[in-house]
This record gives C-alpha cells, sequence and structure tokens, in this order.
C-alpha cells in the first residue's frame, strides 16, 4: 500500500520513484510475498491472502514502465496464484516480455548493508542453496485481515466468524451472515480482489432487495417537472460562467480575465465567475440567472463533461432549458493542471476554449430523448446454478423471468460435482434450488430450447426460441447471460486409452456414487493444470486446485493408508481454501511440483500404471505407480458466438464474454440491457458464481424497476430527401441502427432507430449524399468551433 | 524556429483520448499549451472536411485520436 502511494502521481513523491530515506532512485527492487498470510509461525493467519501476487506483478510491471527497463524488479514467492481473469497472461508478459524475475523462495533474513541503505536479502532456493543478494528497495506483499474492532463489533451484531475472523457463510448463500437481515461483502467475507468485491456488493444488494421488495416504491417522491421554454428560432443568448475551482482553475488561470474576454464574445449576454460552480448554491444561483437574464444557452468552463456535465444539464433542466443548449469549456484537466508553469499562455488557452465552446453552443438545438417503456420481464439464457439462481433472486423481487436452457434437465455443471469445500452435497442444494425455480409461478422454464433469432433493445427485446420444432417469440426487457463452461476433455496423459485414467468430475461421480473401488485404491495421482496455463489456453482455471485437494481428503478419510500425490504447477488455494492444502498436507498427501516444460508422463505396461514426474526438490524423475490417475482438466466456455451476435457481445481469446468494466462492472456488459454471470464470465466456483447470478439480477433490477428509461439526445438522423439509397450507413453501423424505410412516401430511403443509435457518428462521416445529420455534433456546430479557433495567440 | 509555437487542433474521442487527456490533468502531466481540444462523440465522426477546415483557419497541425 505504501508502495503504492510512492507510484501514486498524487502521493509524498509527486509519483517519482525514489527511496524514501535518501530519495535515491532504486535500482533493484525485491517484492516479498505472503507476508502475514499463509503463515503460522509469525502471525495466526493461515490464509491466503488472495490478492498481493498479482498487486505486486502489478507493481513491478509499474515501476518498469515508469522507470525504464534497467530496473531490476524481482519477486520473491512461493506459488505465484495469478487465478483472476486475464492475469495467467499478465504473469506470463511480466515474466517473459517486462523482464521481472520470479524466484521462486521463501526469503530467510533480511540484513541491513553496512554503511548504505541498501538491503541483503538471505534465501534458501528450491534446490537448498542459500544466496544472498542486495537490494536498494524491498517492498513486502502485506495480507489482508480483520482488524480488531470488525471482530467486536461482529460479536455485538451476533454475526458468526470462521476460524480466520472472516464473516462465515455458505456456498449456497455467499453474501448472508450467520444472522438473517444482515448481509455481507467485500473483504469482510474473505480476503479478494476489486471485481469479486464488486460482484459481492450487488449481490448483497440483492439479497437486501429480497427481504424489502414488498417496500419497494413507498417511500419515494417524484421530483418536480419544470416545463421546457422552447426557444426553438429565438436569437441565441449565452450565459458564460468561469469556474475557479477553488485554486485549481485560479491558481494558473487568471479567471476574471477569462469571464471578462467571455462578455465580449456575440451573443453572449453574461458572463461571470464562481468559486466552486458544482456546488449546491451556486447552481441555484445559476439557475436564478439563467431566468433571470433570459438566457437559452450555457457554457460552463470549468472541469471535464465526462464527470460535471450531467450534473449542470441538471441545473438547465431546472431553470426550463432543454439540456442539450450546453457546452463546456475544459479549462482544469486540459489547461490549468497541465500548464501550471505557463499562466499567460494557459489564460490564453482558457479564452481560445471558451470562444469555441460558446460558437459552438451557439449552433445547438433543443433535443428530445426517446421514451422507452421497459418490459418487466427478463431472459435468462443458461438453465445452470448461475441462471437458476438469477430468475429466482429476480423472482423474490417481483419480476418475471424466462430460463432458455439446450439441455433436456436443469443444473448445468452442478450435477457433476460431490461436495463443496465447506462439506455440503451439491445434490441436495440442486435438488432445493429445482424445485424453488421450477414451482415459481413467476419462472417460466424452457428446457431443450435454443435462440434463434434476437430483435429489439434494451427494455424491448424480442427474442424466437427454438423448442420441441416449435418457435416461440418471447417479448423481454433484459437479458441475463448465464451460459456457463465445461470441463475439457483430455488429449494427454493417456486420456481415454484405460478406464483407471479419469477427469475430476469423473472422481465426483464416483465419489457420489460411493464407488467401492475407491477404497480399495493404494495410490491415487493427480495432474493439476491438464489444459489450463498453457499455449493457446493461457488462463488459470481457478477450480482445480482446490477440487483435487478436496477430494484428495475425501479419499484419505476413505482410507487413510492411500498414498495420495498432486502433481502440480503452483497450488492455487485462494483465501481460506489455503486452510484446505493444509489439512491435505497435515494427512498426508504428498505435493510435487512439474514444470511445463518438464511434464509428468505415463505409462501403462502388463496392466500396471505408472507416472514418472521430476521431483522438484530431488530434482531427478522418480516414478509413482498408481491404481488411478485424475486429471485435473480446465474449463472451457461454452460456444456462445451466435448469442455474443445476437446481443452484440464482445468475446475474450479464449472464448468468454467480455464484461463492461473488468473491475467496476463485472456482471453487466457494455450492451445495455445485458448482465452476465457464472463461468461464462470466467472459471469460478459454486459460492462465486451464486454471488454473480444475484450480482447480474440486482444490476437487472436497476433497470426493471423504472418503468421507462430515456435514451440520449445526441444520436444522428436521415433527412431522406438526400438519402440516395446506397447502404452504406446500414452496413457501417456497429449497433444495426439504421435501416431502409418500408413504407410510405420514402420507402427504399434509410432511417435511424434513435434508441439503438449510440451517437458514434461513424455514418454522419461515411455518408456520400450528405444526408445523415448528428445532433449536438452535426457538421455545421463542429465547423463553428474550427472557425473560432483562428484567433490563437501569436 | 526556437521560438516559434505550433497552432495544433486536436480532436479527441469522447470514450477514450477525451478522458486520457483529463487523466493527464489528474496526474499532473505537463505539457506545451499548443493544443485545442475538439470533443467528438467517436473517431468515426471523423470527416475530411475537418482536417481540411482547420488547416484553412490557418492550424499547423490537425491531431485525431481515439
Amino acid at each position: 500500500m505504501e508502495y503504492e502511494r510512492i507510484l501514486s502521481a498524487s502521493g509524498p513523491t509527486g509519483g517519482h520513484l525514489v527511496r524514501l530515506s535518501d530519495k535515491k532512485e532504486p535500482k533493484k527492487i525485491a517484492w516479498l510475498q505472503c507476508i502475514g498470510s499463509r503463515d503460522m509461525n509469525r502471525c495466526d493467519n493461515a490464509y491466503c491472502s488472495a490478492v498481493c501476487c498479482m498487486y505486486a506483478i502489478k507493481e513491478a510491471v509499474i515501476s518498469k514502465e515508469h522507470s525504464g527497463d534497467d530496473l531490476d524488479c524481482a519477486i520473491f514467492f512461493m506459488d505465484m496464484r495469478t487465478h483472476g481473469k486475464e492475469f495467467e497472461r499478465y504473469y506470463d508478459n511480466a515474466k517473459t516480455k517486462k523482464g521481472i524475475r520470479f524466484i521462486r523462495s521463501r526469503v530467510h533474513t533480511i540484513n541491513p548493508v553496512q554503511g548504505t541503505d541498501d538491503l541483503e536479502v538471505r534465501y534458501v532456493t528450491e534446490d537448498g542453496r542459500i544466496l544472498n543478494e542486495t537490494f536498494d528497495m524491498i517492498v513486502l506483499s502485506v495480507g489482508l485481515e480483520i482488524p480488531k474492532e470488525i471482530v467486536e463489533l461482529s460479536k455485538k451484531l451476533n454475526i458468526e466468524l470462521t476460524s480466520s475472523k472472516f464473516s462465515k457463510t455458505g456456498t449456497f448463500k455467499p453474501v448472508d451472515s450467520s444472522r438473517k437481515g444482515i448481509y455481507v461483502c467485500g473483504a469482510f467475507q474473505g480476503p479478494k480482489d476489486i471485481p469479486q468485491a464488486v460482484v459481492d456488493a450487488s449481490a448483497a444488494a440483492a439479497a437486501a432487495g429480497e427481504i424489502l421488495s414488498s417496500a419497494r416504491n413507498t417511500l419515494t417522491k417524484k421530483p418536480e417537472i419544470i416545463p421546457e421554454i422552447d426557444v426553438m428560432g429565438d436569437r441565441p443568448r449565452i450565459g458564460v460562467f468561469v469556474c475557479k475551482c477553488g485554486i485549481n482553475i485560479a491558481g494558473v488561470v487568471n479567471v476574471p480575465d477569462v469571464s471578462k474576454y467571455a462578455e465580449t464574445l456575440p451573443y453572449v449576454e453574461y458572463a461571470t465567475d464562481n468559486l466552486f460552480s458544482c456546488s449546491q448554491d451556486t447552481q441555484d444561483k445559476m439557475a436564478q440567472l439563467i431566468k433571470e437574464k433570459g438566457l437559452n444557452r450555457v457554457v460552463v468552463a470549468a472541469c471535464t463533461p465526462k464527470t460535471h456535465e450531467p450534473l449542470f444539464q441538471e441545473t438547465l433542466k431546472n431553470a426550463g432549458i432543454n439540456k442539450y443548449l450546453f457546452e463546456m469549456a475544459n479549462i482544469r484537466n486540459h489547461d490549468s493542471w497541465v500548464h501550471k508553469d505557463s499562466p499567460e499562455a494557459a489564460t490564453e488557452k482558457a479564452k481560445d476554449l471558451v470562444r469555441m465552446a460558446v460558437a459552438k453552443v451557439a449552433m445547438l438545438q433543443p433535443l428530445k430523448e426517446a421514451e422507452l417503456q421497459v418490459n418487466q420481464t427478463a431472459l435468462v439464457i443458461g438453465g445452470g446454478i448461475s441462471g437458476l439462481v438469477a430468475a429466482k433472486t429476480l423472482s423474490n423481487q417481483g419480476y418475471e423471468s424466462h430460463i432458455v436452457e439446450k439441455d433436456s434437465t436443469l443444473g448445468g455443471q452442478a450435477k457433476s460435482i460431490y461436495k463443496t469445500t465447506t462439506n455440503e452435497i451439491v445434490a441436495d442444494e440442486l435438488k432445493q434450488l429445482i424445485n424453488d425455480v421450477t414451482t415459481d409461478s413467476k419462472i417460466h422454464v424452457h428446457l431443450n430450447t435454443t435462440i434463434k433469432k434476437v430483435d429489439g433493445f434494451v427494455g424491448n427485446f424480442q427474442t424466437t426460441l427454438v423448442g420441441n420444432a416449435t418457435e416461440t417469440v418471447i417479448p423481454h426487457g433484459v437479458t441475463i447471460m448465464a451460459t456457463g463452461a465445461s470441463a475439457y476433455k483430455p488429449s494427454e496423459y493417456e486420456f481415454g486409452k484405460d478406464s483407471r485414467i479419469i477427469t475430476s468430475l469423473d472422481l465426483d461421480q464416483k465419489l457420489i456414487n460411493h464407488d467401492p473401488m475407491l477404497k480399495q485404491l493404494q495410490s491415487a495421482v493427480f495432474i493439476q493444470c491438464v489444459g489450463s496455463r498453457e499455449n493457446n489456453r493461457l488462463y488459470c482455471s481457478r477450480v482445480c486446485c482446490t477440487h483435487s485437494i478436496h477430494n484428495a481428503i475425501e479419499l484419505k478419510e476413505l482410507n487413510p493408508n492411500m498414498d495420495i500425490y498432486i502433481l502440480y504447477r503452483d497450488i492455487r488455494t485462494y483465501g481460506e481454501r489455503e486452510l484446505l492444502y493444509r489439512k491435505a498436507r497435515d494427512l498426508g498427501v504428498i505435493f510435487i511440483r512439474y514444470s511445463v516444460n518438464n511434464k509428468p508422463s505415463v505409462a501403462i505396461q502388463n496392466g500396471k500404471m505408472s507416472i514418472s514426474v521430476t521431483d522438484h526438490v530431488l530434482n531427478r524423475p522418480i516414478i509413482i505407480e498408481t491404481d488411478l490417475l485424475t486429471l485435473a482438466s480446465a474449463l472451457i466456455p461454452n460456444p456462445a458466438e451466435d448469442l455474443a451476435q445476437f446481443f452484440k457481445l464482445p468475446l475474450n481469446e479464449d472464448g468468454f464474454f467480455v464484461e463492461r468494466h473488468a473491475k467496476l462492472g463485472p456482471s453487466e456488459f457494455a450492451t445495455d440491457g445485458v448482465f452476465l454471470c457464472g463461468t461464462a464470465h470466467y472459471p469460478k466456483p459454486i459460492d462465486e458464481s451464486i454471488a454473480q447470478a444475484k450480482a447480474a439480477a440486482s444490476r437487472a433490477v436497476t433497470l426493471l424497476a423504472r418503468k421507462n428509461i430515456f435514451t440520449s439526445g445526441q444520436v444522428a438522423f436521415i433527412n431522406p430527401v438526400n438519402c440516395s439509397s446506397c447502404g452504406i450507413c446500414i452496413s457501417i453501423c456497429p449497433y444495426s441502427a439504421p435501416s431502409f424505410i418500408e413504407k410510405g412516401p420514402f420507402t427504399g430511403k434509410a432511417q435511424i432507430n434513435p434508441v439503438l443509435c449510440k451517437g458514434c457518428g461513424l455514418c454522419v462521416a461515411s455518408c456520400r449524399s450528405g444526408a445523415i445529420h448528428h445532433n449536438g455534433y452535426d457538421n455545421g456546430q463542429i465547423f463553428n468551433q474550427l472557425f473560432a479557433i483562428t484567433e490563437l495567440p501569436n | 524556429m526556437a521560438d516559434w509555437e505550433p497552432k495544433i487542433v486536436s480532436f479527441f474521442c469522447n470514450w477514450c483520448t477525451y478522458g486520457a487527456a483529463d487523466l493527464a490533468g489528474v496526474g499532473r502531466m505537463q505539457y506545451p499549451p499548443y493544443f485545442r481540444v475538439v470533443r467528438i462523440p467517436c473517431t468515426g465522426r471523423m470527416h475530411p472536411k475537418f482536417f481540411l477546415s482547420a488547416l484553412r483557419e490557418g492550424v499547423d497541425g490537425v491531431w485525431v485520436s481515439g
């Protein structure tokens, strides 16, 4: 965390990477992993903090980018745990392209080097050699733990905690604390990174929404709607408000000078400056001034429209002015902040930007937003655990849904899983969930059904389902993608050639059936990362380490004398799953690490199966005779290209769906009204799938709870008189917004559906007939802005 | 040439470069004050006429980024 601050531009050194003790620029930095995690000697934190491996790699990469390739970055680690989405690629890139050194070892001591501020690291390599290396700086990857006050608070609230002091939750109720009506999210539930915390937060909101659904809209107040003044055809009367933003702008730009200059510009009726334009009292004052001075267009010269445009547009609305008669001049982020040493030039630039904004706003016209009714039904694609939970969550909040499942039964992959890591029997929980869903009058299940066609858009989709040779059209307002993933069928390790070589799910099946052969086994071997973390599947399947270890424990409990070997690359039992890893070792399960360049091999001779692997400690090959070989095969996404195309959703190179934002929008798509959960997003265990299913439902409810939505007014429109019916706009639009008119006087000409249009302007620039115009960014408006550029200071 | 200051008009996509320029501000990165940004909804909106018009207005360079 301290190192993050040093790297930050707003940190103590202004983003300059120096050693704090003597301000020297470091040439060699070491990261030490698992400080305060996976450690029972120096602290009582047996769990893995789950996030530090990735943080350390990120910090090392950023440091290299900051200080150049000469900087030597070394990460000392035990197991590299890059089990998150796109993390394995990042790790691989750091290792192979960025030249970051990854040293598998546990550091023994750090000694100061006499007479300098350098530090000497003493560590033992895997083959037992003791080495010393000197670094300028050492970053400790300190793990996460629950503060004392939170433990006390939990006692007061009567919430049960785990042995690691995280809130106790169940696999099937991942955000429910032990006390009814209290929900948990984020790192209090277990150590986790941002995407997972965001998923949890939405899931907890959904859980709270479920029990509060009867109270929905009982305490809401309707905002007063101020009638809009019609300014169409009126001469522009522009008001310019120049913001000081405290000293953020006024500290560099001469704000009174800019506002005085603005008064001289054409059509400007009034100009003034504000200390903080965004404060509530200034907003009220601006609305008052707009009315008093009869202004019909407004320019605010302040910060960035990306964050503040909606706020000022609200002010316009409150003053009865169409919110699109507004323009911002960005004189903070693009001016005062980046030219702090040239106040005069910055003031000139501010004047130019104001002049350009005034020129543009004069040309703007009031725009209308299309109002859409939101169909209150959801379509859930996929009837696995995620899909079922999503539908059930929606139903508990009062919304109807349709589940589409291509298979003949519900349950998906969960049907093949024996127990959760906390020993809940999956089949029992699944049976209950399926029963809850099938008896719910608000949930309609379509089995043996696929999707043929999708029409419409957010709030009003029409999806054609094909099932049992009949087609049905389902109207729905939102869609939840829960298409899942399946186990990879290995082609390696002699799989399929001997009945003793099986996958993890095959072993689960044997455990479910209480197969008597399991008790008879003398020896069992597990091979990890089968089909994961290599070649064209450069991702970690996240669930397999815990799955194999859990099954190894099951086997040990069936027959404590069984010899069990787990051949792995890195053990990735993140969070409290680490406790299982410890338990397996205590029970005598033997872990042997292999390298991706030197994989184990399987030989079957005279009915005997033997596996040969190079032991990482002895550094010589050993041969294990075994009765059962379990391959922890990768999770691969179910094919979803058709669906991706129907709903215009991106897939990554591994075939998983790409969410709206990797950190902040993990359960939704950039496409409005479509949401994402479960293993279609990335491999994940049941508890995380359920949390994300609840999160997707929660995000969907934010749309469903509104009866209607407004689209942006800044869209393209076609003047059919000028249209030459060439079809260019139809072929290039990424959103399928343009189409040919089928009836009436303009048959054969193009039109644009303002609801589908995202306002990118691609068609406007491509139209060879000049028939397409852009509301808010039309040619005339941009030209006027350009014509105003000429008064650049010379 | 040492004192020569170019005039450059920058067409920035609202979704990426415009936001990046905002972030450059947040990070207090310093650069010469020669640019005037025109915010466009997407670089797909860029029309050859905008280049020509800007050059005709006397700017020394046009920068499109998105």
